[in-house]
């Protein structure tokens, strides 16, 4: 289903390529070149997501972004940046956005967290699930416990963690910087593959011995759980 | 008006002031005591011929009178006057009414002596005797006056001459000033961008010229060298950057030659492999400088160390267990509070972990500990790989200094200068130290200074 999107971006190049792809994805896309338009567009709160880069003419992101949070807008607002250090990213997101991505980036990833944050808004809506189940997979979020086609599996707390994030995003694709952000809750690049060795480790636990697999690679992405 | 000129007029109007006040105070001091003198001899001179016209009566007065005229000096003012106001004894050439109007008693007034040309000032004391006859004595006061009339007169060229030495003392003054501070500027002005080298000539006079002088030299010193920094860090980024720029060309090269598609996609993704690497080698470029320029203090905040070293270790246990090693980790008892940047830190321990694992993880175990003291924290990680030898452990801390140069895999020669920076944000130090066998990297960081801040 298409949402809402209003995407506050000065590089024209950078607002066609995304509102393309995203377009492409099935929603429809508004566009704002600078910070003053962009927060009089978002003011009416009928968009479901906005993308805003973070040094624009006018009124810069961070601006826009106070200002919207001040006046109880809560639309999901997912930051751009080319200020790439973990500082920058800490202070962007403190400052009331609900993610950041520092450019360059795949659109991949853009996509991912796009549909992340949209998903969140989704379940914002719908009551709390006590349960959440993937195929044969279930998961109790109040015992931490994890069934696979009734077979209870041992998982250890962090991948639970990761499992759990995973299935809140079923069908979704999650990329790795998404999962050491949300699940590991770090802000800096490691150099080695260490998310690909956990991802790798929950997979065995929970697709060894079962002919479906659930785990699945999506190539120059991520992951996604689906049954 | 040139500072020169100012500089001599403020020192010239300062000599003249302090001149005038020590000349001022002199002239006054004489005066009184002049006009005092003169009052002194005049009140008591009137006193004696009173005192001996009261015991004497008329006759010894006259006598006295008399004696006064003979042997007193010219200065003397004596004389007897009758009631209708002629004189009947004395030097009083003339005698005017006025002299005679006021009450008795001392008064200054105009008189002409006999055998003088001129009426002089005098002070002079007058009774009138019970007779009805008026008693005039004093002394002419020209001489104490003349004194005065000296004074100020010298006094004037004094202050004149003081007003002049002060003016040239001032010129010289700013000259002197004037000559040292142009000398300053003219060392500053021939410094340029191509050329730091020059100083400026300290004298041994350590005086206040000169310590400035010492002063912009030590800061020539400081920009030369940060300069010198910067054109090294410069060069060796542009210089450093040239292995992976050239890898991701070859890459994309041998993806554009490619003619099967399902081997061209392959290559495609090692092409944003080594261009997702060389963002990694400029984020980390950027987060050293940021650390080294003290910017991320603003996010400091209380956070335990063994927790998030108990978290890395977690997170890189399995990693090590991938390449056989073992990541051991005692986490300490009690919790390692330490106000600092928690992402940055966990971010200087995860590089150490990582170098353990890369180049350690054949000595088989890997030991991260965590060191609680009273002045300073300490984050160790240690491995029994081949380890640095001491000569070359600042080679290895050094930006993009890496020991083997023949190794092609993801590391930049970044992550012990971060770790390094990281904990010089921390007001801390990165040591490196031989674990007998292989290398123990510590994570100095004081509490202190984390808790002033």
């Amino acid at each position: 289903m298409g949402r809402k999107i209003l995407l506050i971006e000065d590089d024209r190049e950078t607002a066609s390529y995304l509102s393309k792809g995203l377009g492409q994805e099935g929603h429809s896309v508004e566009q704002a070149n600078n910070g003053q338009d962009g927060l009089f567009r978002a003011t009416d709160g009928s968009f479901d997501l906005i993308i805003l880069d973070r040094m624009l003419p006018v009124l810069d992101g961070v601006s826009v972004l106070k200002a919207l949070r001040a006046a109880r807008i809560d639309t999901p607002v997912l930051i751009l940046s080319a200020l790439a250090s973990v500082g920058d990213r800490i202070e962007g997101l403190e400052c009331g956005s609900d993610d950041y991505l520092t450019k360059p980036f795949s659109f991949a990833e853009l996509l991912a967290r796009v549909n992340a944050l949209l998903r969140r808004r989704e379940a914002r809506v719908d009551p709390a699930e006590h349960r959440l189940t993937v195929g044969d997979l279930e998961i109790d979020p109040l015992s931490r416990t994890v069934k696979r086609a009734g077979k209870k599996l041992d998982l250890k707390p962090r991948e639970y963690l990761l499992l759990e994030y995973f299935a809140r995003n079923e069908g979704r694709v999650v990329t790795r910087t998404m999962l050491l952000e949300q699940v590991w809750d770090y802000h800096f690049d490691p150099g080695t593959n260490v998310i690909d060795v956990h991802v790798s480790r929950l997979r065995r636990k929970l697709d060894e011995g079962f002919e479906k697999p659930l785990l699945h690679t999506v190539r120059g992405a991520g992951y996604m759980l689906a049954a | 008006m040139p500072t020169t000129l100012r500089i001599a007029l403020l020192a010239g109007l300062l000599a003249l002031l302090s001149n005038l006040a020590v000349i001022g105070f002199i002239y006054l001091r004489t005066h009184d005591e002049a006009v005092a003198t003169v009052h002194r001899q005049v009140i008591e001179q009137g006193k004696v011929l009173a005192d001996v016209y009261r015991s004497g009566g008329a006759k010894a007065l006259d006598d006295a009178i008399d004696d006064t005229m003979t042997y007193a000096d010219p200065q003397t003012v004596i004389a007897l006057i009758k009631p209708d106001r002629t004189e009947l004894k004395g030097n009083l050439e003339t005698v005017r009414a006025s002299l005679l109007a006021a009450p008795e008693g001392y008064r200054t007034a105009l008189i002409r002596l006999r055998g003088q040309t001129t009426p002089r000032e005098a002070a002079l004391v007058v009774h009138h005797l019970p007779t009805g006859q008026w008693l005039v004595s004093g002394r002419i006061a020209g001489e104490g006056f003349a004194i005065r009339d000296t004074l100020e007169r010298s006094l004037f060229i004094a202050v004149l001459v003081a007003g002049l030495l002060g003016l040239l003392c001032g010129i010289i003054t700013a000259h002197y000033v004037g000559s040292r501070i142009s000398g300053i500027a003219r060392v500053a002005n021939r410094i340029s961008p191509r050329d730091l080298s020059q100083r400026i000539p300290v004298s041994r006079a350590g005086d206040a010229f000169d310590r400035l002088a010492a002063q912009i030299n030590a800061m020539l010193d400081r920009i030369s060298a940060l300069m010198e920094e910067l054109r090294l860090l410069t060069d060796s980024l542009a210089h450093d950057l040239r292995s992976p720029v050239s890898r991701l060309r070859s890459a994309a090269h041998a993806a554009a030659e490619a003619s099967d598609p399902a081997e061209q996609e392959e290559l495609l993704g090692s092409v944003i492999r080594q261009a997702d690497s060389l963002m990694r080698i400029l984020t980390a470029v950027l987060e050293i400088s940021r650390s080294e320029s003290f910017t991320g203090r603003k996010q400091f905040n209380w956070f335990d160390v063994g927790e998030l070293a108990a978290e890395l270790a977690e997170m890189y246990d399995p990693v090590a267990d991938e390449r056989g090693a073992s990541l051991e980790y005692d986490r300490p008892s009690r919790p390692v509070p330490l106000f600092g940047h928690r992402q940055l830190l966990a971010q200087a321990v995860s590089n150490l972990v990582e170098n353990a694992i890369r180049y350690g993880s054949t000595g088989g175990e890997i030991r991260v500990h965590v060191e609680p003291g009273e002045r300073q924290i300490r984050v160790e990680v240690g491995d029994r790989g081949p380890g640095i030898p001491a000569d070359r452990r600042d080679e290895a801390r050094r930006r993009f200094g890496r020991l083997d140069s023949s190794r092609s895999d993801e590391g930049a020669g970044l992550g012990l200068a971060l770790a390094e920076a990281i904990a010089h944000l921390h007001e801390g130090k990165l040591k490196l130290a031989d674990n007998g066998p292989g290398l123990l990297t510590i994570l100095e960081l004081p509490v202190h200074a984390a808790r002033a801040a």
